[in-house]
């Protein structure tokens, strides 16, 4: 029989595989991997005031931040901040999603570009924007004002501005991903419960919600992990009044000259990911 | 028109009325003015062409389409305007819609659970069910682990565990493959039966409506086109369209006199006068190619033309032929001693009068 070159390659079973993936694997390796390790081994030198690494091996830096009540704070309130996000989003984007779902042809087009088109803006634009829009005397206060309203809170440069940035800017990657984990969800599925006896309302928590589960959690475990790592919006939006976790890595890093400080906290970012992303594994191992 | 043998009557009470239900979309006219009465206990068939509106039909009395205009009154109630789910209907749809998430048990135990049955009362009746569409030893079972006919039982079950005063099927058989569909068009049929249930079956497959139904509802463009038993349908098909639609038919245009029509180089004999261009239609199997004279008790048609091709079947043998610029196709048994014709071979082809329906002002 004659096999040409290529069929026996694309045919050839596990070693063909193991080709294709050589170039992510070298990629990965050069670009992901060995910066991390290195900065994993940042973590446990000691540094000079000027910021020169004097090598060796310690715990210090690491004993130094868990115990530190600032850096714990630090940490509930980036967990927290980002949780609050990721439940916001969920909320706003879910209806959205579930329409896109249902809808098709042109209108489902239209409104998907509407909805993928502010990831074509800098999110350090659509954080200016939301500037303007927030600000003392900005868009919602001067609206407000005409109305005969004055605004008594302040809307930016504080921990709501932040959340309110993030949470839209998050907005696409949240109906994106749902969208992307509502295959099971099925018409025909819904409209049998109610042909069945199920109320509207009963349709949704029996049928439509456990079925669109695996994009909830899709869309939940990506939220959280971009708005806890975010640096740029809450660097903006904060005003230099909010700590998170990923602004105060840039201030240990670029301001202070603490390398190891940052690349500790850097590790401990990477721990909640890992935490998020087997809390995630784990959950949808249970639904499917 | 053609005369209509007497329809077999329903029974006195009826299972479910369709008055002038009507649906319009701004393009178009679904179901136009649709009016039928189905018995209790029995098993009508819509069935036509796809967009014929028999599924609009069936999703308009279920409740999941709105209705333009007309009324669905089942066993007396009349369920216009009734939200789904207070409609007590059971539907088994074309892709099963079972729920992914559910094992078999849960998936048939839902209906129950909406009507707030005590478990032990639930549990009875699941097992009922499962035993009535044989699926015992599956009930923990995903969806996604079941067979195609599987999922089709659990389906079933699904709808008759509610004991609904009504089952409707969307084309439930027409992801089966062809020997599976065949037997579940048996067991669909013996539990229908069986429960007495009243039953309206969608589909596009004739053979489905006729060896399944009580009566077949022939759909076309939104109309009902003939309601019958199946053997009326195929005997005495109101229009054209019912004709062709069920089983095959040979299709002779021609000017009628009288008793008389004529075509070019033809000339046959109807049992009913008419006048004007008509259209005979003939089934196949009840067309003959007469190599001798035979005689008849009967009044036979006989018409004479030019074989164009024979296509041995293995079943039957059948036979394209020209006559005077219309091939009909003859279909005859095959009994072992036929000789097959040859191309250009002149036949004559002999059918009996009563066999051939007219259809006046046909194309």
């Amino acid at each position: 029989m004659l096999v040409s070159a290529e069929e026996s390659f694309l045919r050839g079973s596990t070693g063909g595989a193991a080709m294709l993936l050589l170039p992510i694997i070298v990629i990965s390796l050069v670009g992901f991997v060995a910066p991390v390790v290195n900065l994993l081994v940042f973590s446990f030198q000691k540094a000079e005031a000027t910021g020169a690494l004097l090598g060796g091996f310690t715990f210090d830096t690491w004993h130094d931040v868990i115990t530190d009540p600032y850096y714990r704070e630090l940490i509930a309130n980036s967990v927290g901040a980002s949780l609050l996000i990721t439940v916001l989003d969920l909320v706003l984007s879910y209806p959205i999603a579930l329409y896109l779902h249902r809808s098709s042809g042109l209108r489902r087009t239209i409104l998907l570009v509407l909805v993928i088109s502010p990831l074509l803006l800098s999110a350090v634009v659509r954080t200016y924007g939301w500037i303007a829009i927030l600000a003392d005397n900005g868009l919602i206060d001067q609206l407000l004002a005409k109305l005969g309203i004055i605004n008594p809170y302040r809307m930016v440069f504080n921990m709501l501005g932040v959340v309110i940035g993030l949470t839209e800017i998050l907005m696409p990657y949240m109906i994106l991903a749902l969208l992307a984990g509502f295959g099971r969800l099925d018409l025909r599925a819904e409209e049998a419960a109610a042909t069945l006896g199920a109320r509207p309302f009963v349709v949704f928590r029996r049928v439509t919600l456990p079925l669109s589960l695996p994009g909830i959690l899709l869309g939940s475990l990506l939220c959280f992990v971009l708005a806890i790592s975010s640096f740029i919006t809450p660097k903006l939006l904060g005003g230099g009044r909010i700590f998170l976790l990923a602004t105060e890595i840039y201030d240990q890093a670029i301001v202070t000259l603490n390398w190891p400080v940052a690349a500790t906290l850097s590790g401990l970012i990477l721990a909640i990911f890992g935490v998020a992303l087997v809390a995630y594994t784990r959950l949808l191992a249970r639904l499917v | 028109m053609s005369a209509q043998g007497p329809s077999k009557q329903p029974c006195a009470r009826p299972g479910i009325q369709l008055e002038n239900l009507r649906k319009t979309y701004p393009d178009n006219v679904a179901v136009d003015d649709l009016n039928l009465t189905v018995g209790k206990g029995e098993l009508v068939a819509f069935l036509g062409p796809s967009g014929c509106g028999k599924t609009t039909s069936l999703r308009m009395i279920a409740g999941l389409t709105p209705i333009t205009s007309g009324r669905v009154v089942v066993d007396g109630r009349d369920l216009t305007g009734l939200p789904v789910f207070r409609r007590d209907i059971g539907m088994v749809f074309q892709n099963y819609a079972l729920f992914p998430h559910l094992d078999v048990r849960r998936n048939i135990a839902f209906g129950l659970e909406m009507r707030k049955l005590s478990s032990a009362e639930i549990a009875r009746r699941v097992n009922e069910a499962i035993a009535l569409v044989q699926l015992q030893g599956r009930e923990g079972r995903r969806p996604a682990e079941l067979s195609g006919g599987q999922q089709q039982r659990v389906a079933l079950a699904r709808a008759l565990a509610i004991q609904p005063s009504l089952l409707l099927f969307d084309e439930p058989l027409s992801n089966l493959d062809a020997k599976l569909r065949e037997e579940m068009r048996k067991e669909i049929r013996d539990i229908q039966k069986r429960l007495g249930i009243t039953a309206i079956f969608v589909t596009h497959d004739q053979v489905e409506a006729l060896t399944m139904c009580d009566r077949i509802a022939v759909l076309n463009h939104g109309r009902l086109e003939q309601l019958g038993t199946p053997q009326e349908l195929y005997e005495r098909p109101a229009t054209p369209f019912v004709a062709s639609f069920i089983g095959r038919t040979n299709r002779l245009a021609g000017q009628a006199r009288g008793k008389v029509v004529e075509g070019a180089g033809w000339q046959l004999a109807i049992a009913e006068p008419h006048h004007g261009a008509v259209e005979v239609m003939v089934r196949p199997h009840r067309m003959k190619l007469a190599q001798s004279t035979v005689a008849s008790p009967e009044a036979v048609n006989r018409v004479k033309g030019n074989v164009v091709r024979c296509i041995y079947a293995g079943e039957v043998i059948q036979t394209d032929v020209d006559i005077g610029g219309q091939i009909i196709t003859v279909e005859q048994p095959n009994a072992g001693s036929e000789v097959t014709p040859e191309p250009g071979q002149a036949v004559e082809v002999t059918f009996l009068v009563r066999d051939s329906l007219v259809y006046s002002g046909a194309a």
